[in-house]
């Protein structure tokens, strides 16, 4: 019987992973290099007295929310696939990583906000460069957020930290949940025709999982936009609350949380598996 | 523990597809398998029964090696299949599930199109664009034609296979083995999930294929074993205890477990 002595060859296999490993360093560090660049070096220290365009600067605010929520959601997702695919369900790494994030993730998110205000960002020298700002007077909203996207680059950890605290946990657990939601039976008749672990997850388990895995990101991002509202609002009011301007802001911000909810509830009500006649 | 292994035929000698030799198999500390030692005759339908929890469908999983996927799976001994050891390290295990095609107790189609059901198998195993349009179409209706289901389906063939009938979700998953040219069947109590006719139709369709591969079949259904097969395999805890022309089994059982089994005085 031949076709059972076909070699599968080790070597091969940790060429192809090596592979993968090299493509995903090379994606990730240009995208790393560029967000640092945009968003915290190179954005020119403009002096305190001038006040820059507010609407440029909101979606300057936005697009690194969403890069970061982006770059803290691929980071779950990829966790929960290990997780739930990889590792088996008596691994202590898995059990311990389960137990981390059920605990995180029932967390709400406002203490997240609250951690990056009290610990994150004091080490990032931020909340310094508020008050002397503040304190100078007659500067307006607008500046006080120009000089806060203006810190270091330790403000970009920063925010990306809380980012991967807040956003992580959750999305690992919707991936898990939406991964342990396609029906056993599917599995097992692909592995069953000798389909391989990453043919079965392509071809069935992701295309099935998929819209969960959205959903559960939208929820998760919907969650962190709320948390940044609410900053910007609580900013807002105890520091220039005559300003207004950054009220454009604060509505972008809970606009976007209301819609990503929405998106996420649709995605669960239209998708979730129902038991279906004969499965 | 007497185990009272082969037939006592008198034809010429057979070819066996599967033979284990002291097969063990622990889940965790719970030992499924104590020393099985089984020899499966090529082209045959042969049958396993037993109580519930006795290890027939352990034992079959061990065939194409999928209960390895239930982690915490210790095995140990030799199984040979067409004579490899399939727990040699140089086994492919998508190709020993080619060679070794599995039938599971509720029909799991996948939830695609029937026609890319049928060639979901030989895509996986073919380098891509490997099949042109006419091929494929030509498999789908000669996998079709062999379970019976293409005066019925040939109209259909783009519905999701999910939405058929159970008996011809069954048939269905028969249907898509046969492109990649298996040579052993196993089947984990097929009919428990369809009634009487489509019961009768996978056992006709079970029958006529018989031929060309080779039927491992677990049932509960006593009168379906005695009805189908040629060989018949009684497991109890773990054991093989009887192994037996089906006739003889049924007949005169040597065992008085196999006696007190197939007189169902339990089971």
């Amino acid at each position: 019987m031949n076709s059972l002595m076909t070699h599968p060859n080790p070597r091969q296999k940790f060429v192809l992973q090596g592979i993968a490993l090299v493509i995903l360093g090379a994606v990730f560090f240009p995208v790393w290099n560029v967000l640092k660049k945009t968003h915290v070096s190179d954005v020119p220290i403009s002096s305190v007295a001038r006040v820059p365009d507010p609407l440029s600067n909101l979606f300057n605010d936005l697009y690194f929310f969403l890069s970061i929520s982006f770059l803290a959601i691929l980071l779950g997702v990829t966790c929960a696939f290990y997780l739930q695919e990889w590792l088996p369900e008596t691994n202590w790494v898995r059990r311990l990583v389960e137990n981390q994030v059920s605990i995180l993730s029932g967390i709400p998110s406002l203490l997240y906000g609250l951690l990056a205000v009290l610990i994150f960002l004091p080490y990032s020298g931020v909340i310094q460069k508020i008050e002397t700002v503040s304190s100078d007077g007659n500067v307006g909203a607008a500046s006080l957020k120009a000089t806060v996207f203006q810190g270091d680059t330790t403000l970009f950890y920063a925010m990306l930290l809380t980012f991967v605290i807040l956003v992580m946990p959750r999305v690992i657990k919707t991936t898990q949940a939406a991964l342990r939601s396609v029906p056993m039976p599917i599995r097992e008749s692909a592995y069953a025709l000798g389909a391989s672990r990453s043919q079965v997850l392509m071809k069935h388990v992701v295309p099935i999982a998929f819209p969960l895995i959205l959903a559960g990101g939208c929820r998760a991002m919907s969650c962190a936009f709320a948390t940044a509202a609410l900053f910007i609002g609580v900013c807002i009011w105890s520091h220039a609350p005559q300003s207004g301007q950054m009220t454009g802001g604060f509505v972008l911000f809970l606009g976007g949380s209301l819609i990503l909810s929405i998106l996420s509830s649709f995605l669960i009500e239209r998708y979730s598996p129902v038991p279906t006649r004969n499965t | 523990m007497a185990i009272n292994c082969n037939m006592d035929s008198q034809t010429t000698p057979l070819n066996y597809s599967i033979e284990t030799e002291n097969l063990n198999l622990w889940y965790g500390d719970f030992q499924a398998l104590i020393d099985v030692n089984v020899k499966i005759p090529d082209g045959q339908i042969t049958s396993l029964i037993g109580p519930s929890g006795c290890g027939k469908s352990t034992l079959l999983r061990c065939f194409n090696r999928v209960n390895e996927r239930y982690g915490n799976v210790t095995t140990e001994g030799k199984i040979e299949v067409l004579g490899k050891n399939i727990y040699d390290s140089d086994v492919s295990l998508p190709e020993l599930r080619k060679t070794v095609g599995m039938v599971f107790q509720r029909p799991n189609p996948l939830p695609i199109s029937v026609y890319e059901n049928i060639l979901f198998g030989l895509r996986i195993h073919s380098p891509v664009g490997h099949l042109t349009r006419a091929e494929s179409d030509q498999i789908v209706e000669e996998a079709l034609t062999s379970v019976f289901l293409w005066d019925d389906l040939k109209d259909r063939l783009k519905v999701r296979a999910t939405s058929l009938q159970l008996e011809q979700q069954q048939k269905l998953c028969i249907a898509r083995l046969l492109p990649l040219k298996p040579r052993v069947i196993l089947m984990d109590e097929p009919c428990s999930a369809l009634d009487a006719k489509g019961t009768l139709a996978v056992e006709e369709l079970m029958e006529v294929l018989a031929g060309k591969y080779t039927f491992l079949i677990v049932t509960h259904n006593m009168a379906q074993a005695r009805r189908v097969s040629k060989e018949c395999i009684f497991m109890f805890l773990g054991e093989l205890i009887e192994h037996r022309e089906t006739q003889a089994l049924f007949q005169t059982p040597q065992h008085p477990k196999t006696a007190d089994y197939v007189q169902m005085r339990y089971g």
